[in-house]
């Protein structure tokens, strides 16, 4: 894993952290977990916590050509 | 009157939001006729047989979904592209599943769909599970399931599908507005890329001029 992914892990998992760990997020089939659950899933790098990274690079990439505001 | 078909399975967390939401549309809904396929119902012989003699113009799929099918209770396929999509011609889709537009909404319409509004990947929602018992007012999974709905409330209405996607596109970048606002939350604002996710995959393919 380059720096780089590993630092966009950290900063997915350090998002999921700060939900309440009473929450719970629905994946469509691949079921509902709750932010514990979830952060076990990106350290993992499963299919799952690839999805997540996958979101949070995405997301910021739009952040950073100004598509979100 | 204008005739919609509906199906509600709710075998876990997800369905039984999504079903009680979309509960709440029907009953605000004016004119129309529901054909409601809730929880068992919402099965293959049942959506075949309804879509067949009922003939509805419009049809509301909820339950979950891959890129090329919408399930309905306990996950039973119930339209699956290239064996049954045909059952959707000329009638007007919204499908609150995941992935279903990639590939079922764009086969669906080239087979004869007027429209298909979906998700081009997953959708996803966060929940409080304590509201399992009241989940239209879980002002957690209001954040994602608002806009997504909105373009049920809309076709119900009598409004295109372009007008339908429009406003839901709007509720989103209304949420995200928000929460990149300082009124927001900490935990809202870590919530504020799901929400992103979802609005960014939601699509409407095929006329979206038509109405029902």
């Amino acid at each position: 894993m380059s720096a780089r992914e590993d630092d966009i892990k950290r900063l997915v998992i350090a998002r999921l952290e700060t939900l309440p760990p009473d929450m719970k997020v629905s994946v469509g089939a691949s079921g509902e977990f709750t932010p514990n659950e979830l952060v076990d899933h990106v350290k993992r790098g499963d299919p799952l916590g690839k999805k997540f990274i996958q979101i949070e690079m995405e997301f910021l990439r739009a952040m950073k050509e100004g598509l979100i505001s | 009157m204008k005739r919609c078909l509906i199906t509600r399975p709710e075998h876990d967390d997800t369905t039984h939001f999504i079903s009680k939401w979309m509960k709440e549309h029907m009953d605000s809904a004016n004119g129309v006729e529901f054909i409601d396929l809730h929880r068992e119902r919402a099965n293959r012989k049942e959506v075949t047989g309804r879509l067949t003699k009922k003939n509805p113009q419009l049809v509301l799929l909820n339950g979950h979904g891959s890129d090329t099918t919408v399930a309905g209770h306990k996950d039973e396929p119930l339209i699956v592209a290239g064996e049954n999509d045909d059952l959707l011609s000329e009638k007007i889709i919204h499908a609150l599943s995941c992935k279903s537009a990639k590939i079922l909404g764009r086969k669906s319409v080239k087979t004869g769909a007027l429209a298909y509004i979906g998700y081009d990947d997953d959708f996803i929602f966060f929940y409080t599970p304590t509201m399992i018992s009241r989940p239209t007012t879980d002002n957690t999974a209001h954040l994602f399931l608002d806009p997504a709905t909105k373009p049920v409330s809309a076709l119900l209405k009598g409004q295109t599908v372009s007008e339908a996607y429009q406003k839901s596109q709007q509720a989103y970048k209304d949420q995200i507005s928000r929460l990149l606002s300082s009124k927001a939350t900490k935990e809202e604002t870590a919530m504020l890329r799901y929400l992103w996710w979802d609005m960014k995959n939601q699509v409407a393919l095929g006329d979206l001029q038509a109405s029902f």
